[in-house]
């Protein structure tokens, strides 16, 4: 059962992710990565991480997706057009350097052992909450902190110069 | 070969995949959309060793790595957008120089 699961949402996952690179239309090409989103918090769930793939469903397939799609709607279609699709020559170059590289991290996985579990999680969403809390609460601050940042950042680079 | 080995090297072909989208894709937009991808193959690797260990840091790790995607796009978009509107520039070829 386990193992099928993961054949369908990995299959859904892998073939999502080549869309995204392969598709010629910027928006379709969202709509992929849309797509592998939802594939993404269905591992999640299925490897016990509900918290996370509720985030997930939250901010990556509601709030980033809808911000992408806004803003290729403020670019002229005509200028979006003339840079759609792949250069040719890097994806000869690059597709074998990048299938070396996973079969090396496939052989390092492969033959190396995991570490020994140290506990089992019951409520993950208690837990990630305590953990959160308590020993993660500066980073989450600090999270706090850069999100105004680049919402400050977003503004200034984002407004009109007007003189 | 157990499960959780199956799904490191998922996450290892989605990152990959993700690197692959940046190197050889046009546009600006779907460039940012590609380190997406990339972001998103690192979140499974942590979740996947959560599962492997029996503790959550992972997930608390790969709840950061959401936050930091949250305000990469909003800068990198609006980066994109700046130079959009002040030199007209949509592809990554058309970048050539940083300055006026």
């Amino acid at each position: 059962m386990e193992w099928l699961i993961f054949a369908v949402l990995g299959t859904w996952l892998i073939v999502s992710a080549l869309g995204v690179v392969f598709v010629k239309n910027p928006v379709h090409s969202i709509l992929f990565f849309l797509s592998s989103l939802l594939a993404m918090a269905g591992i999640f769930i299925s490897l016990g991480a509900e918290l996370l793939a509720g985030i997930q469903l939250i901010i990556y397939a509601v709030a980033i997706v809808v911000f992408y799609v806004l803003v290729i709607t403020t670019i002229p279609w005509e200028k979006v057009k003339r840079f759609e699709g792949f250069y040719k020559k890097e994806l000869i170059i690059s597709a074998p350097a990048l299938v070396i590289l996973f079969i090396l991290m496939a052989y390092m996985v492969l033959k190396g052992k995991f570490a020994t579990p140290v506990g089992v999680i019951k409520d993950n969403v208690r837990e990630v909450g305590k953990t959160l809390f308590t020993s993660y609460l500066f980073p989450f601050e600090v999270a706090s902190v850069i999100l105004l940042v680049a919402m400050v950042g977003a503004i200034l680079l984002g407004r009109r110069e007007e003189g | 070969m157990s499960i959780e080995k199956a799904y490191i090297l998922l996450s290892i072909g989605l990152f990959l995949i993700g690197l692959l989208g940046v190197i050889v894709r046009k546009n600006l937009i779907t460039i940012l959309v590609s380190t997406e991808l990339m972001l998103n193959g690192i979140n499974l690797a942590l979740v996947v060793a959560d599962k492997v260990i029996g503790r959550v840091d992972g997930q608390i790790m790969a709840f950061f790595v959401l936050t930091v995607a949250a305000a990469e796009v909003a800068v990198g978009l609006g980066l994109i957008v700046a130079i959009f509107r002040l030199k007209g520039y949509e592809g990554s070829s058309e970048i050539t120089q940083l300055r006026d």
